[in-house]
């Protein structure tokens, strides 16, 4: 250990240290058109569904799975163009976090489809899955600063 | 628990951002490290050689079609290395007591 080190230098170098840390995490960030794009081709791809034409559903569902791939990839893949976060910094909170969100969107749009199509209401797989999409677009910012909070909970010095 | 050893070779201001820039990676792009650390081409490679010579980072060549492309990792001896060191900052710290803190 240097003896010539002082504290509040050592503590500068933390400073340092967590904040380049930091700049990588913020990094990780999931835009926000992204939730909107997911829950726009929901919302497309359940309307495919209710017309009940073998055509508009075919064409509905080629449209949600090239799009959802499309924007995906556009995250992914454009992030990870400069780097990759380290495996371990989301552990098995932020694993469950997106589970969680996903099964949370989920239990709101099926029962909602499902209730609305019981009540004889036109159109129930869409207007539940647009619930769904609405909890998507509202809560999806939330999920990537709680996936950024973990991570930054993670990164090392940080535990003291 | 990590034994705290200070490590003068991380411990320089420029490398201090790199290997800390790195240890939140599993690698990073040349580009991306020398626009986030503020150097030039040639003082960054000078930097990672030094890492590289110390046995703390892998450096990657590699094409993406026909652009070359470099990429830096942290590895296990440096990841070591590192949190050992983050550690003997905190314990210099920590012996200040709550009069020094980083922010």
């Amino acid at each position: 250990m240097p003896e010539d080190l002082r504290p509040d230098e050592a503590a500068r170098a933390l400073t340092e240290i967590r904040q380049r840390q930091e700049q990588v995490i913020k990094l990780a960030n999931i835009p926000a058109w992204y939730w909107w794009a997911i829950a726009g081709l929901m919302v497309g791809f359940s309307a495919a569904i209710d017309s009940h034409r073998p055509l508009a559903i075919a064409i509905g569902t080629s449209l949600f799975v090239i799009g959802v791939l499309t924007a995906t990839a556009r995250v992914v893949i454009g992030g990870m163009r400069r780097t990759q976060l380290r495996n371990d910094l989301l552990g098995p909170i932020g694993v469950l976090a997106i589970l969680g969100f996903v099964a949370t969107v989920l239990a709101v749009s099926l029962p909602t489809a499902f209730a609305l199509q019981a009540a004889g209401v036109r159109y129930p797989a869409t207007l539940g899955v647009l619930v769904g999409a609405i909890l998507m677009v509202l809560s999806g910012p939330w999920l990537t600063r709680f996936l950024q909070r973990i991570m930054l909970a993670k990164r090392a010095g940080s535990q003291r | 628990m990590i034994e705290p050893r200070f490590d003068e070779l991380i411990h320089a201001p420029t490398r201090l951002s790199i290997v800390s820039l790195l240890a939140a990676t599993e690698w990073a792009d040349f580009k991306f490290i020398r626009d986030s650390v503020g150097l030039s081409d040639s003082a960054l490679s000078k930097q990672l050689t030094t890492l590289e010579d110390a046995g703390y980072v892998e450096i990657r060549k590699s094409f993406i079609g026909k652009r070359p492309r470099t990429s830096a990792r942290l590895n296990s001896v440096g990841r070591v290395a590192f949190e050992r060191h983050v550690a003997a900052l905190q314990e210099i710290v920590a012996r200040a007591g709550a009069s020094v803190r980083p922010q």
